[in-house]
């Protein structure tokens, strides 16, 4: 097998790789309203055609939502020993409200250059996801046009209810166990660093919400009759929320930390190397200085500092004018993002634990979260797999490629870890200009011819 | 002398009974003006009653309802002068369907307690509590012929609503409306037994407070942790405005603040207010009130600032990962004896702009309406007078507390009459004076008239010594 080979065998194939991406983007996939349900199941079977004419055995299954696109892909010379990835990504698509921002028609895909050189494909779903997957489809594609075969042996899983909360999902990998375990997931649903510097996603900061109510008197009070001696459920509430932090933005809820762990040097340096600019990043959306934890970088803050947050509160008169009474409740909703090996029921019952102690003497609290949560994913820095395709990434776009993390949760790399227990890898092409959910999604076309490549090289380094 | 005043009362009884329903048949809700017409009726039903014993009286056009005032005596200059102070206007009656019976068809029925009481919105809050003055001079006249004092009786129709009504038009009448002392009665006693003189009343102001910290609602994966959460911030500044002992640690906020005498103090601690007594009732237990001080002082004497309300981010069903843009809270503060509301006011925004956090900015808001806290001074001859005749009338030592509550015309009295207050009420705790079933005990009533015309017995003895 000849790397080069496949590499030119891609190339020469760009157009018609981009003709069947338009393809798939002309099919109006929007999983979330049902009057799209019938687009959705032609994204579904076109995908299944398309695997088919490579040499998969793929077919469209259902599932009480949208179908699920599944397809296998085994070398006649395959061992026990031959690498077996799965390849994630989804074909449903975001609503396209408000229609009149768009340029141009969101299923009638075009190809433009900007005033700065720069060609576009802009279209729903070119970024997010049908642009993304089909870079990994027609990497496939090239390799076994190229070379007869591909070099491992590939499960494809193509969902179609990213979009709306992938209720089909869980049930469908516990019911599908067996056939969709494999050594590894790539998952084709994130971004590079820049539009020069690819990248891997290797931190998820892991989640757990509470909602707390706080009682005082038990019906509401006047102001006047009875404010100074009777408890105020608001104030109670403030004074938690502000013991769970000290001077320096730490979280003082004792235990909460456990299981954090440090980031490594090499890592340190390698973030540091992104020269990202905090004064960029919270200058955008109106602030000045990072407000988290003093000693962490904003991106350390992010990516692998836990936190403990209030997303809402509420209690007493909230309308017009003055009503002056002091009320019977209090409520708050909090979440707290999870690093390292936390552990989401360890963090709720040291949080209980913490609100009862700081209670104010006459209040009583309440807790009525749902529980659950999930910890945080890290992937070794030096797992094999990352290894590999950090490498074939570098090989392809001539720099080093960041391992970088992600404030927020990606669901299914938990599900791949629990359900089908192995790591993902997550990979992506996408660029922070790509209005992906907005009016105007666009994906560059570097980004899908290169995509394709950057495939090509990691299925090549996978496979030796 | 009072006796045969006495004996008339309680013969009148029935009659003084008709008096009130009449009254309250008025639908007097001025905060409505569908209601309008009802104000204006009942201010004339009112002018013609005064008139039926001997007023010269006369109604007043304001901003709002009419006033009428009343006099008795006008030219006799060497005798004393008093001015009672009342209102006609009532609360609105929403929830109409949870009254047991119409609100402005007065009945008679029996409380939750098993009293006898009218029944009826504006029974006790301030038709019935004003008609025990009326009633009693009513006696008196009847009985005697004529006042011991000089009387100016002043009646409006805008107290649950706009205050500024009446402040406006004692403003233009200044010291034409001077008397002695002004006489009010719309408050309570201390309980069932005790009577009550009230000496010191709490002013309020308040403030709505907006604090942003993003420009825009934030993802809470993305931005947790450098982002500043505005929720944080106003909850934080909420926990710093009292310390351990819930003092209220804005600088200056006690300025003007005076102990309470030795005397006033002893007489609270007669009343024997406990946490259990006060506080059980409404599922607590301990006072959260600034320590050293006595439930009484707490109440009384002692400013409060408090949380009316607070909100921001997401308020639904379920959890949404957000950092929201905005926090805002409602403040009030209630004011005592001595402290500035806009001083208070000055005070509170530039502790708030102190402890703001960074990247946060903060707004503010007031409402109209500002009050002053009220001391009413303890040698006033008029307290013990009254205090006298009420424990004559009740045979239990008159209490004399404080209210929590300000009653703006107790102000507009001391600016613009210099003059000051004796709030004499017999209202009961559970009278339900702004909810539906309002009501008035008939022996608050009663003893009520009788509890005036004893007050104007000693009044006529004074003069004879």
């Amino acid at each position: 097998m000849n790397l080069n080979n496949v590499v030119e065998r891609a190339e020469a194939g760009w157009n018609k790789s981009l003709e069947r991406l338009f393809e798939l983007l002309r099919i109006p996939s929007i999983s979330t309203d049902p009057a799209y349900s019938g687009a959705c199941d032609d994204a579904a079977h076109w995908l299944v055609k398309e695997l088919q004419a490579i040499g998969f055995d793929a077919s469209s299954r259902k599932t009480p939502g949208r179908p699920m696109v599944v397809a296998h892909y085994t070398p006649k010379d395959a061992t026990a020993k031959t690498p077996h990835a799965l390849f994630y990504g989804h074909y449903d698509v975001q609503p396209v409200d408000p229609l009149d921002l768009w340029h141009t028609q969101p299923f009638e895909p075009v190809l433009k250059k900007g005033a700065d050189g720069v060609e576009r494909i802009y279209g729903r779903g070119t970024a997010d996801d049908k642009g993304q997957l089909m870079t990994f489809v027609e990497a496939a594609r090239a390799w076994i046009d190229a070379t007869g075969s591909l070099p491992i042996k590939a499960t494809f899983l193509i969902e179609g209810e990213e979009e709306s909360g992938s209720p089909s999902l869980i049930p469908f990998l516990k019911e599908n166990k067996d056939e969709l375990s494999c050594d590894i997931a790539m998952i084709c649903d994130s971004g590079m660093w820049d539009a020069k510097t690819p990248a891997i996603t290797t931190r998820l900061r892991g989640l757990v919400h509470e909602e707390v109510q706080i009682e005082g008197p038990s019906i509401d009070l006047h102001s006047g009759m009875y404010g100074g001696p009777a408890t105020n459920p608001i104030r109670a509430l403030s004074q938690l929320v502000a013991a769970l932090h000290d001077g320096n933005g730490k979280v003082t809820i004792p235990g909460f930390y456990d299981g954090v762990s440090k980031v490594s040097p090499a890592i340190k340096k390698q973030w540091a190397s992104l020269k990202f600019s905090e004064k960029k990043f919270l200058g955008s959306v109106g602030l000045k200085s990072a407000a988290g934890e003093k000693g962490f970088t904003a991106l350390e803050q992010i990516w692998a500092r836990p936190t403990a947050e209030v997303n809402g509160m509420w209690g007493g008169y909230t309308g017009a004018g003055t009503k002056t009474v002091i009320p019977s409740k209090a409520h708050a909703k909090f979440t707290f993002r999870l690093v390292g090996k936390q552990n989401p029921q360890k963090i709720l019952k040291a949080f209980q634990a913490f609100a009862k102690k700081h209670l104010m003497k006459d209040a009583k609290i309440s807790f009525s979260g749902k529980g659950g949560g999930s910890p945080a994913t890290e992937i070794a820095e030096n797992n094999p797999y990352i290894l590999k395709s950090a490498a074939a990434l570098k090989a392809e776009w001539g720099r080093e490629t960041m391992l970088v993390g992600s404030g927020g949760s990606i669901p299914i790399v938990r599900s791949f870890k629990d359900i089908l227990g192995m790591d993902s890898v997550l990979v992506g092409f996408g660029l922070d200009d790509d209005a992906i959910h907005s009016p105007n999604e666009k994906y560059n076309l570097t980004s899908f011819q290169r995509g394709i490549k950057s495939w090509v090289r990691i299925i090549g380094a996978l496979a030796g | 002398m009072l006796q045969a005043v006495l004996s008339k009362i309680d013969a009148a009884q029935e009659e003084s009974l008709e008096k009130l329903f009449d009254l309250v048949k008025f639908q007097t809700i001025a905060t409505d003006p569908a209601f309008h017409p009802e104000c204006t009726a009942c201010a004339a039903w009112l002018k013609a009653y005064l008139e039926s014993f001997g007023a010269k009286a006369s109604l007043h056009k304001t901003m709002g309802q009419p006033v009428l005032i009343g006099r008795w005596n006008e030219g006799e200059t060497k005798l004393p002068h008093v001015l009672f102070y009342g209102h006609y206007d009532v609360q609105p009656v929403d929830p109409l369907n949870l009254w047991a019976s119409p609100p402005f068809a007065p009945r008679i029925g029996v409380t939750a307690r098993g009293n006898k009481a009218v029944f009826g919105r504006g029974s006790a809050d301030d038709k019935g509590q004003l008609l025990t003055f009326l009633e009693a001079v009513r006696a008196w006249i009847n009985v005697h012929g004529t006042l011991p004092f000089r009387l100016t009786v002043l009646l409006e129709g805008d107290e649950e609503g706009n205050s500024e009504v009446l402040d406006a038009f004692l403003k233009e009448q200044g010291a034409k409306l001077k008397a002695d002392i002004a006489m009010i009665c719309d408050t309570e006693m201390w309980d069932d037994r005790t009577p009550a003189i009230t000496t010191s009343l709490r002013g309020c102001i308040s403030e709505d407070v907006v604090v942003t910290g993003p420009r825009i609602d934030l993802h809470s994966g993305y931005f947790g942790g450098p982002a500043r959460n505005p929720l944080k911030a106003l909850a934080a500044m909420i926990a710093k405005l009292h310390d351990a002992k819930g003092k209220v640690t804005v600088p200056g906020f006690y300025n003007g603040v005076k102990p309470v005498s030795k005397a006033k103090l002893a007489g609270w601690k007669a009343l024997k207010l406990t946490e259990k007594k006060m506080l059980s009732g409404v599922g607590l237990k301990v006072s959260a009130g600034e320590q050293p001080y006595s439930l009484p002082e707490q109440l009384w004497a002692r400013p409060t600032l408090e949380v009316n309300g607070f909100w921001g981010g997401y308020m639904g069903v379920g959890s949404k990962t957000v950092l929201p843009a905005k926090a805002q809270a409602k403040f009030s503060m209630r004011l005592v004896e001595g402290q500035n509301p806009l001083k208070v006011r000055k005070a509170f925004r530039a502790y708030m702009k102190a402890i703001l956090p960074a990247d946060c900015t903060i707004s503010f808001k007031s409402h109209a309406g500002d009050s002053s806290g009220i001391a009413v001074a303890e040698k006033n001859p008029w307290i013990a007078e009254a205090a006298a005749a009420l424990k004559d009338e009740w045979g239990v030592k008159t209490a004399l507390v404080g209210s929590g509550v300000s009653i703006p015309v107790v102000e507009s009295f001391r600016k613009h009459q210099k003059m000051e207050s004796l709030l004499v009420g017999f209202a009961r705790h559970d009278d339900a004076a702004h909810s539906p079933n309002e009501k008035y005990d008939l022996e608050s009533f009663h003893r009520g008239t009788r509890s005036w015309a004893r007050l104007f017995g000693r009044i006529a003895k004074e003069m004879k010594s």
